[in-house]
Formats: C-alpha cells, structure tokens, sequence
C-alpha cells in the first residue's frame, strides 16, 4: 500500500511541479504571485474543451490550439493589465492579478456555465502497468512523469543555451543592466507570462482529467502549485519540482492515516516554511547554480 | 472641497434615511386579486451554479397553472435571485424580494448557510418557506412555524441506503466517504444507525473537503480496510474524482450515493462514463420517468424553458413547489398566510412527483422515505427500489 | 558642431530640484571626455539622460546627427552607447564570463529553436556562439581577467567588478563608452592600470569615452577635454588644464575635499 501511495504521491506531485512551474516563471521576471495562474489554465483548459466538444475536433487540434490561446491570454494579462501599472507596489500587483482572477472566472461561467463538464486526455486512468507486485501506474501518471521530465530538460537547455533565455536570466537578476545590455525588458515580461501561461495550461489540462472542468476547478491545485513552489525557495525550478514530490508524498500519507488533516497539509507548509525557512527549502543549493 | 463633502454627507443622510423608512413602509402582502408572487434564490453565478436550476424550475410550475387561468384566478409570479451560494448575499436578496416585491412565500432556496442566514427573517416578517432545497436538521427540528420541509434527512437516507446494500446486495464490508460539514455528518449519522441496530461496523470513515482534486490516499485507504461498498455524502466533483480514481488503481467496489449525486445524465458525463452501475438514494421519480406526472412536467419546461436541461435538480424545483400549490388551491379564493399555514400543517400523505408528504404544527419534516436508484447505461435510470421508508427513524417516534 | 556625439541644452529636475540645468556639449569621435563636478552636481543625471533611464524635461542628444531623446535604454544601447554604472550593476549570480557574454546579446541572432541545438557543435547557433566567446576572451585577456574568469561576480573584490563591468561595456562594442567614477574603490596601481587600458580602449576599440571622474591625476593624464558642472550647471569647458585652472572650478570645491591638491 505505501508503495502505491509513493507513485500516487509522486504523480499528483508532478502534477503541482509543472504548475508550480509557471507560478515561478512569472514570480522570478515580475516579482509577484499570479493569483490569476489557475483561472488562466482554467480558462485554457475550457478552450481545449470548446474545440473538442463545440467545433468536434481531434484532441490534438484542441490541445495545441489550448496551447496556443494560453500564450496570447498571458501575453495579453501582462501588456493590459500589468504593464500600465506604473511602479507598482508588491500590493498592488496582487491586487491586479487578484482582479484578473474574477474576471477570468466570471467570463468562463458566462461563456460555458458553472455545472462540471468531462474533459479526457488520450492517456487514460483506467489503463494500469504493474510496476512492481502490487503497485500499479497508470497512463495519466506515466504521461505527467514524461511531460514533466521534458519541461526540466527544456527549460535547462533554454535558460542556458537560448538567447532569450538568457536574457530572462539576466532580467531576473538585475532589470537595469539588463536594459542597459540592449535586453527589450518588456517583451521578456511578456514573453514570462506567455510561457507561464502555456505550462499552466499544460497543467491545468492534466488536472482536469482527473477530476472535473468548472470555473472553479484550479483553485485548490493553485494553492498545492503554490505551496510546492514556496518550499522550493520560489525562485527555483528544480527547487520547485522536488518541492511538488514532497508535497505529493506528504498529503498522501497524511491523508492516508488522518483524512481530515490533509486539506491543510498546503497551508500548514506554506507557513512553516515562510517562519522557518523563508528562502525554501534549497536557497543555497540554488544560489550556486545560476 | 468642503462643499463637496458636504454634499456628499447629506445625500448619504436623506439616501439612508430613504432606504430606512422605505424598510419600515414596505412589506408587500405578497399577493393581491390578480396574482400570487413567489420566489426562490440560488446560485446562479460561481462554482455551486450546477445547484441553481432549482431556482429557475418554478417558473414552469407557474406557466403551468397560470396557463389554466391560475389558482382561483390569481396568477402565479415566480421570482429568482442570485445569492451566489453566500449567505450574506442571499440576505440581500431575500430582504429586497420581502420588502420591494412582497413575497408571499418562498420555496426551494438552495444552500443551507443562506437558508440558516434568513429563516427567522422570513418567519419575522411571516413569510412562508416551503420545500427547502436541502435537508437541514436546524430547519424542522424544532418545529419553524414558516417553514415546511419537503426534503428527506440524509440520515434516514444513509440509514435506508445501508440496510439495502445489507440486506439486498449482501455486502458487509462498508466503508463510508462523508463531506465535512452537516450534510456529510449526517449521512454518516444514518449510516451509523442502521450499523447500530444490526451491530456491526463500518470499515473506514473517511471525512473529505469539498474542493479537494486528490482523492488517492482516501481510495488507497478504503481499499486496503477491505470496503466492498463505499456509501458516499459528498460533493458531485468529489463522487466523480473517488470513481475515477479507484479505477486507476483497479478498485472496484460497489459506490454508493447521496441523492444529491443522483443527476445520472450529468454523472455519468462528468465522469467519463464511470457513474453507471452507481447507486443512489432519490427523492422524487427520475425526470426520464414514463409516470404521467412527470411527462407532463417534462413537456411543460420543454414549451416554457426549452433552454433547460430537464435533470433532476430542475425537476426538483417543480417538486418542492408543489405542495405549496396544492395549499393555494385547497384555501380557495379567501386568501390569506394563515389560511395557507393552515393547508400546510393539515396535509396528509400529499404525493406529486416527491415522496409522499405529511405534515401537522408539531412536525414540519414532510417525509421519511427516498428511492433507490441505479445509473444505467448513458445515464438512464434504472429503479431498483420504490419509496422506502427509515423505520428507525428517531423523529419520528415520540 | 559636430554631429558624433552632441548634448544641447538639456534639463531635468526633481521635485524642484534642478539636476541638470541646461547643459550642452559637443564631443569629437574617439576622444576622450571628461565630466567633473563636486557630489550631487548631476553628472551621473547626465549619464542616465544620455542612455534613456530618465527623459530629459527639455534639449537634445544626438548620436551621429539623429536625436535620441525619448527612445527605451535598451534601444539606445543597440544604436551604440555603453555604459558602466557608479554602484556597479552587474549580473550577480552568474560568471565573469557570463556577464561579458550579455554584452554580446545585441549582436546575437540565434532564436529559441535554432538556440535548443546550441549543444551540437555543427550548427549555425553553436558557430555564433564560438564567435561571441571568442571576442569575449579578448576583452577578458585584455582586462586581465583571466585568473577569475569562472568566478561568480558577487564573490569578486569591488575594483574587480568594476573591471567585468567595464568588461561587459565593451562587449556591446558601443560608438560610445560611458563609464561613472570607474577607478572608484581603486588603489594607485589600479587606477594606473586603469588609466592606460581607456587609453588603449579609445585606440583599439575607436570608440569616444565620456568619463565621470573624482581622480584628477586621471583626468589631467587622460582627458582630451574637460567640462565642470555646479547644481547641474556647466561651469567651465575646455581643455584639462584650461578648466582646472577656472576660478569658479576652484570655487566649486572649495569646501569639498580638496582633490586639486594633488593635482
Ligand atoms: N531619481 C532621482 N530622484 C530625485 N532626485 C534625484 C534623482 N536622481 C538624481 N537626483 C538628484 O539630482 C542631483 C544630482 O545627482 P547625481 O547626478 O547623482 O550627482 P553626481 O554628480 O554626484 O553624480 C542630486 O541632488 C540627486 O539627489
Ligand atoms: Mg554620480
């Protein structure tokens, strides 16, 4: 049984990584956490769902083209809404991106209602491997593990290696001299929230298949996405991917022995780690690396 | 700028003073010899919005009637507000209903904080509430004089869902999911009394948050407690991520449900098709039923709301509200709230399309019976017990 | 006047405060141009004007005969103006090579997907990348940056980030160098070095320096002209000696530290 609780914990954790990913991408260039990031899956995930179910297209079709609308969506909250803040306080872009929250959640209840709709990815939940004796995977997770492993792989050789990558490297440690160096600091704003976009669309995709798609679905896996990033210091993208395993491993068996106790396993890491280790769990592992 | 502040401060007096008076004047009698004006709030907006076709339905009823020339020729006017599933709001709208419209009663009213919120406001102001659409113990125990309770107790619910997977299924393995609030203790409750009474016990109870996604660790722990049935009081999401996820690790057991989870057309779709075979508790006949009551309902919202689905929650709407219609009709045309209270608190054994409802001034809970449903394949229904009644239920016996 | 490198009458205050105050100039290609004045007289203003990070309230600067007044920094530096900053602004946690190498960002081509095949060798995004690096190294032997080349910026010794920042300045291979009290935090010998390196800058690179500076031994040694500003006013322009000789220079400092004493 722990065995299985190991996989399930690893794969919902997975899951919270990806996620936390994008909370991280946008927190490194802006310096604010995107309440917004789980409505803008949500409303992502809704298009996916529109071209599958309104217009009866292949899911690839949907999926690229899902893909597609989360990139002009973060592109668009980050040029209208973000941009003409002129110096903004940590507050006040909260309070933006707090806004943009209500306003993606009422559009999708206006445009597609509050009741749950089905939406199914090609990996199927019902389809499980024998890992070993007794513990089984299934295509869902095995699909999360592969697409989060491909996303560390390509985000490592695009914040290295790509000229845009470093110029969001750069940006993030000092927007002044990125300037200065000729970096168009804005378009790496909006290139930030375009990719942050598009992963939490990515994610947001995944968690939909396992449980419902309404308006409301992406708020508790914002706060799990949330929690696993704080762990990993925030600021980091391995840091947050050990942050999600972590997480996954612990709700799991905190809710395996004491069910109740599992809702605030999130909030209760949330806050240890900001009283306890503000700078997560890796500050210093990170602080080399860059 | 003084000026200004001024002005605003005094409009903000008469504005206030206004609005004080105008609470004071108001107070409709909510109804005159033209129609009667009813109402019903719920979300219409936000998550709980699946809910908030309850409200809308009605609407139907009153088509229906009025169409026939009304009850004893006054009309029926439905009203719906949105109170987005937030007591505070369903306050707001509630007040602004009594005191700008004048409402002579209300029904369905979905969502028990909000109901908590204005109960003793509508009884103050001598509105009546019939058929609230959720069971809560605090609405009939004890006795509202207002209020009239159409709805089952989820705990005689949990008790008769119990004794037929005992007794009919044979299954003695139980292990029950419960939401963690009332609605959920409750069912649990039930459940607990038919395990009492037969000395047994349940496998494992495990509590849930509504808004929880990751349900792996529950399934892993009704599986390895050995729970060959899992009765379930939870909410729709959650019922459809449990099933979903037993199924990724080859869990099968018989589910169980609450009849808030008994919307087979929307389950099954939610799930992927994993709700068939799926019991559940009902109270009322299933809206693709071929009972001449409910086709008739059926065919009505298809002409006065073709925009609705016609599930079991829009079906309920109508359901609640029948009760209420059936009291207009025996009071005649000398119409009056008293008359009404009246009506109300002598039926005996009304059946519509809900269980069969009986109610006198010291016991405003209407039933103790549900049916028993099964999800067939695409959702149909498939009837597998007709009303049954708790026969231990403790409120009964006096 | 010519059409190189030209201030015209430019002015910025605030809240009251005039910074700078309707100061023009002109510079003649690949000179070296020296700005003094006591603390607070608004040179680095000037700088952060010339390179977009403030807009000026009124005047002009004009970069080979175009007005740059109003555009972004980021535009300014690929027309060909570099700068290093008073309170070091480098790239803390990455490499002395790696900060050099953002100096190169305005020259590279490579987009996100030829980027992802930098790792291959024959590709054209690898083939940049070895030009890049190469005109890297050269700065880097040629600031004696050898032996911290790998190092992280942030645990250098402050005359050595001052050094990889100029470093990275030259790297954007600019029309003009701006550099803001480079010797700052230097000892004699450094400040020697210093000195013959933007003498070497001006020859190899052919590029005009305009340099903020407190050290006048520098500035006498170096300058080819001098302009002194007071309350964001230009007080005296002409050659080293010619301004430093200029009563209200003189008066300018009194009362400041007395650096024409050693002069
Ligand atoms: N962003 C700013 N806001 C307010 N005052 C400023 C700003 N930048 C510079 N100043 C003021 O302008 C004046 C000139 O400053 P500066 O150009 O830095 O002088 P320095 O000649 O020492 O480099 C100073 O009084 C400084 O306080
Ligand atoms: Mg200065």
């Amino acid at each position: 049984m722990y065995g299985q609780l190991i996989v399930e914990g690893l794969s919902i954790g997975a899951c919270y990584a990806v996620f936390g990913i994008a909370v991280v991408i946008i927190y490194k260039t802006s310096e604010v956490i995107n309440f917004a990031q789980g409505e803008m899956a949500m409303i992502s995930t809704f298009v996916a769902y529109h071209i599958l179910n309104v217009y009866g297209w292949p899911f690839w079709y949907a999926f690229i083209g899902a893909l597609f609308f989360a990139v002009l969506l973060g592109v668009f909250i980050e040029v209208c809404f973000l941009r003409p803040a002129k110096d903004p306080t940590v507050l006040g872009l909260i309070v933006i991106t707090l806004g943009a929250e209500m306003l993606l959640m009422g559009l999708a209840s206006w445009k597609w209602g509050a009741e749950q709709k089905d939406f199914a990815l090609p990996f199927s939940f019902h389809k499980t491997h024998e890992l070993f004796k007794g513990v089984v995977i299934n295509d869902w997770s095995i699909a999360v593990f592969v697409m989060a492993a491909v996303l560390m792989i390509f985000l490592y050789i695009f914040f290295r290696y790509t000229k845009l990558g470093v110029a969001m490297r750069a940006t993030q440690q000092n927007e002044h001299a990125a300037r200065i160096m000729g970096i168009k600091v804005e378009r790496v704003f909006s290139f930030a929230w375009g990719f942050s976009s598009l992963i939490g669309a990515l994610a947001g995709m995944f968690f939909a298949a396992r449980s419902t798609l309404d308006p409301a679905y992406m708020m508790e896996p914002f706060l799990r996405a949330f929690a696993a990033a704080v762990l990993g210091g925030l600021m980091s993208i391995p840091g947050v991917v050990i942050g999600g395993g972590i997480l996954g491993i612990l709700e799991n068996f905190v809710g395996f022995h004491w069910p109740a106790w599992k809702p605030i396993v999130a909030f209760l890491v949330i806050v240890a780690v900001l009283c306890i280790r503000p700078s997560g769990l890796f500050a210093r592992h990170y602080e080399k690396k860059v | 700028m003084k000026g200004k502040g001024r002005f605003w401060a005094v409009l903000f007096t008469i504005s206030s003073l206004v609005l004080w008076t105008g609470i004071g004047l108001c107070g409709a009698p909510g109804f005159d010899d033209k129609e009667i004006r009813i109402a019903a709030w719920g979300p219409q907006t936000g998550p709980a919005a699946p809910w908030g076709s309850v409200a809308r339905a009605p609407a139907v009823l009153a088509a229906m009637i009025n169409e026939q020339g009304g009850i004893h020729g006054r009309k029926l006017k439905h009203f719906v507000r949105d109170d987005q599933y937030n007591p505070a709001q369903t306050k707001v709208v509630v007040k602004e209903l009594v005191e700008k419209e004048g409402i002579f009663s209300f029904v369905c009213g979905t969502g028990s904080a909000g109901g908590l919120a204005v109960k003793d406001y509508l009884a103050q102001n001598k509105v009546i509430w019939v058929g609230p659409a959720t069971s809560v113990k605090e609405y009939v125990f004890p006795v509202q004089p207002y209020l009239f309770s159409v709805y089952p107790l989820y705990e005689d619910e949990g008790s008769i869902l119990t004794k037929y997977v005992i007794e009919k299924l044979g299954i003695k393995e139980i292990g029950v999911v419960y939401q963690n609030d009332p609605y959920g203790k409750n069912g649990l409750d039930g459940v607990r009394q038919r395990l009492d009474h037969l000395k047994m016990k349940a496998v494992a109870e495990i509590p849930v948050e509504a808004t929880e996604k990751d349900l792996s660790s529950h399934v892993l722990k009704l599986k390895s407690a050995g729970a060959k049935a899992v009765l379930m009081w939870v909410h729709p999401t959650t019922g459809v991520v449990l099933v979903k996820t037993a199924a990724t690790i080859g869990y099968k057991p018989q589910w169980v449900a609450s009849n808030t989870l008994s919307d087979f057309e929307l389950m099954n779709k939610i799930s992927g098709g994993l709700w068939e075979g799926i019991i559940t508790g009902a109270f009322m006949l299933p809206p693709d039923s071929d009972d001449p009551r409910v086709v008739k309902y059926r065919e009505a919202a298809k002409k006065y709301a073709p925009e609705e689905r016609f599930g079991v929650f829009f079906m309920a709407g109508i359901m609640f509200t029948e009760p209420l219609v059936e009291a207009l009709k025996r009071v005649g045309k000398n119409l009056s709230t008293e008359a009404v209270l009246k009506a109300l608190n002598s039926m005996k054994n009304f059946q519509g399309v809900g269980p069969k409802l009986t109610w006198s001034p010291d016991q405003h809970q209407g039933s103790d019976s549900i049916q028993i449903w099964k999800c067939g394949p695409g959702g149909k229904t498939i009837l597998l017990q007709d009303w049954t009644v708790n026969e231990l239920a403790h409120w009964k016996k006096k | 006047m010519g059409d190189h490198f030209r201030v015209e009458n430019l002015s910025i205050s605030f809240g009251g405060l005039k910074a700078v105050d309707g100061v023009s100039f002109d510079v003649e290609p690949n000179t070296i141009f020296s700005i003094i004045g006591p603390n607070g007289s608004g040179k680095t203003t000037i700088f952060n004007l010339i390179c977009g990070i403030y807009h000026p309230h009124s005047g002009r600067i004009i970069l080979e005969g175009r007005n740059i007044v109003g555009l972004k920094p980021d535009r300014i530096a690929r027309l060909g103006i570099a700068r290093t900053f008073q309170n070091i602004e480098l790239f803390g946690n990455a490499t002395v090579m790696d900060n050099i190498m953002l100096g190169r960002h305005i020259h590279m081509k490579t987009g996100v997907f030829s980027g992802a095949f930098m790792w291959w060798r024959g590709s054209r995004a690898a083939q940049e990348e070895i030009v890049h690096r190469e005109e890297v190294e050269k700065i880097i032997d040629f600031l004696d940056l050898q032996s911290v080349r790998d190092q992280f910026v942030s645990s250098l010794p402050y005359g050595k980030r001052k050094l990889v920042e100029l470093g990275r300045a030259l790297a954007l291979k600019p029309k003009v160098l701006l550099l803001d009290e480079p010797s700052a935090g230097m000892n004699t010998e450094e400040k020697e070095d210093l000195s013959i390196w933007i003498k070497d800058i001006r020859e190899d690179y052919k590029v005009t320096i305009l340099l903020i500076e407190h050290d006048m031994n520098m500035i006498m040694g170096i300058s080819d002209r001098v302009i002194c500003l007071n309350y964001g006013r230009k007080i005296a322009e002409g050659l080293p000696q010619e301004v430093q000789k200029h009563p209200e220079v003189i008066e300018a400092y009194l009362g400041e530290e007395d650096i024409f004493r050693h002069a």
